[in-house]
């Protein structure tokens, strides 16, 4: 009689783990593929507050020019600063290669950078008759 | 017969993890990457068009937008529209309420400004809905 109930006891206690695994897994999976889009995506910068005109599709970008804070120019989220006359060059060609429309363009400014950065890369798009721009921010 | 039963328990039971530990170490790592993932803030954007003034200032053709000039004085950062001067952006919004829209709004941003407080100036003529808002890099 008390065999038969410590019997009992234990096949109550035991739990079907696999699902719970499985998805635990899959949890493991989703965070580290979004950690690395995310670090690879965007260069981290603190955009302008404001809500936007909440009706563009801002996927739909070509070339991306970041402002960084101290008014250095960036392309890539790991590459070094460039300079306005290679900046020049990137405008040249994606114009050349991708007729680039002003659509394609977007510019990344830090909030607290000087306007003199962004006034530069803006009279470059206008030298290149691009005549609107696209300026990120974020929404708050 | 019963020999044989009981060599096969014998293999059911080795044949049993212990997945505790595993466990364990699976929830410590989903742990870590929730911890360490940084969430993509939402982005947005603004359009304004684009003008660069070129040999003298804006023709006069060209003034019949209102232009805010967004500079410095005294050492703190003003939107300037034609005599009046806004520290804050209610202010200016406040100005921006009482003019005519279809003739659009001219930004004129000087290089020594916040980038946050120009753009401010465009979202402030968006929300008052200016049919062409223009910014213009000041010389």
């Amino acid at each position: 009689m008390q065999f038969s109930r410590r019997q009992n006891q234990d096949s109550a206690s035991l739990v079907e783990m696999t699902p719970m695994i499985d998805i635990v897994f899959l949890l493991i999976i989703f965070f580290m593929v979004a950690a690395q889009f995310a670090q690879q995506a965007r260069l981290e910068l603190n955009l302008p507050e404001e809500q936007g005109e909440s009706q563009q599709d801002i996927q739909n970008t070509g070339l991306v020019i970041n402002i960084r804070e101290d008014g250095e120019i960036v392309l890539e989220t790991d590459a070094p600063p460039i300079t306005i006359a290679v900046l020049d060059e990137r405008i040249k060609a994606a114009i050349a290669n991708e007729g680039a429309p002003w659509e394609s363009l977007l510019i990344r400014a830090d909030e607290n950078a000087a306007s003199a950065s962004l006034n530069e890369v803006l009279r470059l798009l206008n030298k290149h008759g691009l005549s609107a721009t696209r300026i990120a921010t974020e929404v708050p | 017969m019963r020999f044989a039963a009981s060599q096969r328990k014998h293999k059911l039971n080795r044949a049993a993890v212990n997945l505790s530990s595993m466990i364990d170490v699976t929830f410590l790592l989903l742990v870590y990457f929730i911890v360490t993932t940084v969430l993509a803030t939402p982005e947005d954007l603004l359009t304004p068009a684009l003008k660069v003034e070129e040999g003298s200032s804006i023709s006069e053709e060209e003034l019949d937008p209102q232009i805010i000039e967004v500079r410095q004085q005294d050492g703190r950062s003003v939107y300037s529209i034609g005599a009046h001067l806004c520290y804050e952006r209610n202010e200016l919004a406040n100005i921006l309420a009482t003019l005519p829209v279809e003739p659009g709004l001219i930004i004129r941003v000087s290089d020594e400004v916040p980038v946050g407080f120009a753009v401010a100036a465009i979202q402030i003529a968006r929300d008052a809905e200016f049919e062409k808002v223009t910014y213009v890099p000041a010389k």
